[in-house]
């Protein structure tokens, strides 16, 4: 079921880096219109499996991640219809495609455990799944940033230049990206807090329930991630840390964010083991 | 039906030459009716430009109109022929439409890709179709000529690059602060060269721009002469320094004004706001250390004039696409054109079955009542249109391929079978009509024949 999209997304992602390089009118509209019917399939995938188990696939690290992708697509399409700037595609595009060969080689499927119903845990899910999305952004955004700033830095005004948006912009975009993702992954860790305090009630003999503590691998990342992107949203700018060392930091954050999305999920599950 | 240029340019001829030969000075109008009255071509269209003056037309006879339009052109002006010749050119049906699709893609102009010419290629054509001098032929390879202009513009770097050092200064802000609308600029000295850089920024909407000079006199000219711009004594420096975003530095010291430490302490109170400092003096002004600064964007002259050459370098490398892209849009007018040649026969072939339709109707006509008389005359119409419609496309398609035998032998064969007149259209009106009709959707208001 997940194989669809891959494969879609792949078209894009070349479309969108062959794009980049040559700047044919063409080959973006195809770009784009790949994309999107990337996103359709995806959306349909993701229904089916909704009907199938009664609510967004999210329980397990496969549709997990899949539903991330699909996230990550949508958010970036809208970017793209927003500022009529198709140059990010060729970095987020690329991500995409390659987080979602995960849930095609490695399909599970969705189960319905009693311990995993309620409305909280639909919201934790997926507020940091959205958070996850805007973070991805960010640190695309940061990339360029950092590439165009160099290429400006040394006087060498070559393929980068040409091809993407103003510093300022790309800057302001990057800023935007991490508010929305922070107040997303707040929300998302105060209401797995709330609905683990319920859990320990009503599935008290659960081990998996017993081991939601600060010492958990996965609970402790986010912790620090979360001390991260507030540092960059309340306090960076404060002292001197915008443009270039913003984009580091959003890099930074993300590259926790994925660690905590694929490796620790993976080989330390601990408490997220579902 | 042919096309043919003649014209002069920066190619062929000086620049007092083509002063003498603009066509600005009487206007395009004049020059259109002018032309137009000496009856040599169909339609006719007027490029002018400071470095061309070319005159496209769409004619019968070349050897004839080629004679007309070189006499037009030294007559209009008052050039003598003799003088002029020399430096025409001329070009025939496909040619012409290469030469005009480089041009409205910057390939022809002086500065390899500069943009305006499409705009002027486009009020050339406005100018024709205001006048009702440009007809179907005209008009469609001015079109094709846009969709080549811009199809370069979109797929090529031929255009992009600054290719002078304040257009260059200026790229590079906008690349750095996005709309520099809202932003501050503070030019320290009160020279030439200062005061261009800040012409040009003052060109982007920028919010504010202040002069800074060691002579308070010397800062208030230049501000006035800029306008809009404010003067500020010397003593205010630091401050300025604090608040601007751009700053252009061109004084005639002979020690740098601005060192690293120096630029550190304006750098401290912005944080993270940037500062792109142009320092365009000899000797510079500003250490060439302070651009290591976190957000500090240092260029000097010689880093803005390697940018130009890099821009007009890379220019150079598109050119080769862009060609290649003039040659496909080429190709693609030329199936356009040879499909006209099969609307000669097309038109013959209606005239034949309307002339059968009316006759028909005629003797029927006295028979019948006016509102079924009507009924019939629009079924009978879509009848007839209906039929022909395939052949029509087919005989169009086959033009287009090009295969002048094949075209000539089914065209020998229709004119055998229906015994066709030998019509040639006698309008250029009749011919658009012709090749843009369609069977229109049953029922629609109905045309009275007859009595």
């Amino acid at each position: 079921m997940e194989f669809g999209p891959l494969v879609v997304y792949l078209a894009a992602a070349v479309a969108y880096v062959w794009h980049f390089a040559r700047r044919q009118r063409g080959v973006g509209r195809a770009a784009t219109a790949a994309l999107v019917a990337g996103v359709l399939w995806h959306t349909f995938v993701i229904g089916m499996q909704t009907m199938e188990s009664g609510h967004v696939p999210m329980t397990n690290q496969s549709s997990l991640i899949s539903t991330f992708v699909w996230l990550l697509g949508v958010a970036y399409f809208c970017t793209e219809l927003a500022s009529d700037e198709r140059a990010m595609g060729a970095f987020i595009v690329p991500l995409m495609a390659a987080l979602q060969s995960i849930p095609a080689f490695h399909p599970v499927a969705e189960e319905r455990a009693a311990i995993l119903q309620g409305p909280l845990f639909q919201v934790h899910v997926s507020s940091l799944l959205f958070a996850y999305a805007s973070f991805a952004l960010a640190c695309m955004i940061g990339v360029t940033y950092v590439l165009l700033f160099k290429e400006i830095k040394a006087k060498h005004l070559g393929f980068f230049y040409a091809r993407l948006p103003s510093l300022q912009v790309l800057d302001s975009m990057n800023q935007m990206a991490i508010v929305v993702g922070w107040i997303f992954l707040t929300i998302g860790m105060v209401s797995g807090v709330v609905w683990a305090g319920q859990a320990q009630v009503y599935a008290a003999g659960d081990s998996r329930v017993q081991s939601m503590s600060l010492a958990d691998p996965k609970i402790f990342v986010a912790l620090v991630c979360w001390g991260i992107y507030s540092f960059q949203v309340f306090a960076a700018r404060r002292i001197g840390w915008g443009g270039r060392r913003s984009a580091y930091l959003s890099a930074l954050g993300f590259a926790i964010v994925l660690l905590n999305l694929v490796p620790i999920s993976y080989f330390l599950p601990g408490s997220h083991a579902f | 039906m042919h096309l043919l240029l003649v014209g002069i340019s920066h190619r062929t001829a000086p620049v007092d030459l083509r002063e003498r030969v603009d066509f600005h000075a009487r206007g395009l109008p004049a020059a259109l009716g002018a032309l137009a009255q000496r009856g040599s071509a169909r339609e006719t269209a007027v490029l002018s430009t400071c470095n061309r003056a070319e005159l496209y037309v769409a004619c019968e006879h070349l050897d004839h109109a080629r004679v007309e339009l070189v006499r037009f052109l030294s007559e209009f002006h008052g050039v003598d022929g003799v003088e002029l010749k020399p430096h025409i050119y001329e070009s025939v049906d496909l040619d012409v439409a290469q030469h005009l699709f480089r041009v409205a893609a910057g390939l022809d102009s002086l500065v390899v890709g500069e943009p305006q010419i499409l705009g002027q290629v486009k009020d050339a054509h406005a100018a024709a179709v205001t006048a009702k001098t440009a007809g179907p032929v005209l008009n469609r390879l001015f079109h094709f000529s846009f969709g080549a202009g811009k199809r370069v513009r979109a797929e090529t770097a031929l255009g992009s690059g600054a290719v002078s050092v304040s257009f260059a200064a200026v790229a590079l802000a906008r690349k750095i602060f996005g709309d520099l609308k809202g932003r501050s600029v503070l030019v320290v000295g009160a020279g030439e060269m200062g005061k261009l850089t800040a012409l040009h920024m003052k060109s982007q909407g920028v919010h504010r721009v202040t002069i800074i000079s060691r002579t308070m006199g010397h800062a208030a000219r230049t501000a006035e002469a800029i306008g809009g711009a404010s003067a500020a004594p010397w003593e205010e420096l630091d401050d300025l320094l604090g608040t601007s975003d751009i700053v252009i530095t061109a004084t005639g010291a002979a020690a740098p004004i601005l060192t690293k430490a120096h630029v550190e302490t304006i750098m401290k109170p912005r944080r993270s706001r940037a500062l792109f400092i142009i320092d365009i003096a000899l000797p510079r002004d500003v250490e060439p250390a302070a651009g290591e600064i976190e957000q500090v964007f240092l260029y000097n002259i010689d880093d803005l004039q390697a940018t130009v050459q890099e821009n007009l370098a890379r220019r150079g490398n598109e050119v080769a696409r862009a060609e290649a892209i003039v040659a496909e849009e080429v190709a693609k007018f030329n199936l356009w054109l040879r499909s006209r040649g099969a609307i000669p026969t097309v038109v013959a072939l209606r005239q034949r079955f309307e002339d059968i339709r009316k006759a028909e109707l005629q003797r029927l006509d006295y028979r019948l009542p006016t509102d079924a008389r009507a009924r019939i005359d629009e079924v009978t119409r879509l009848i007839v249109e209906k039929l022909l419609l395939t052949p029509t496309e087919q005989l169009k398609a086959l033009g287009a391929t090009g295969d002048v035998e094949q075209l000539a032998a089914s065209t020998e064969t229709l004119t055998r079978l229906f015994d066709l007149a030998p019509a040639q259209p006698s309008t250029t009106e009749e011919l658009e009509r012709e090749s843009s009709e369609r069977v229109k959707p049953f029922p629609r208001p109905s045309t009275k024949t007859g009595r």
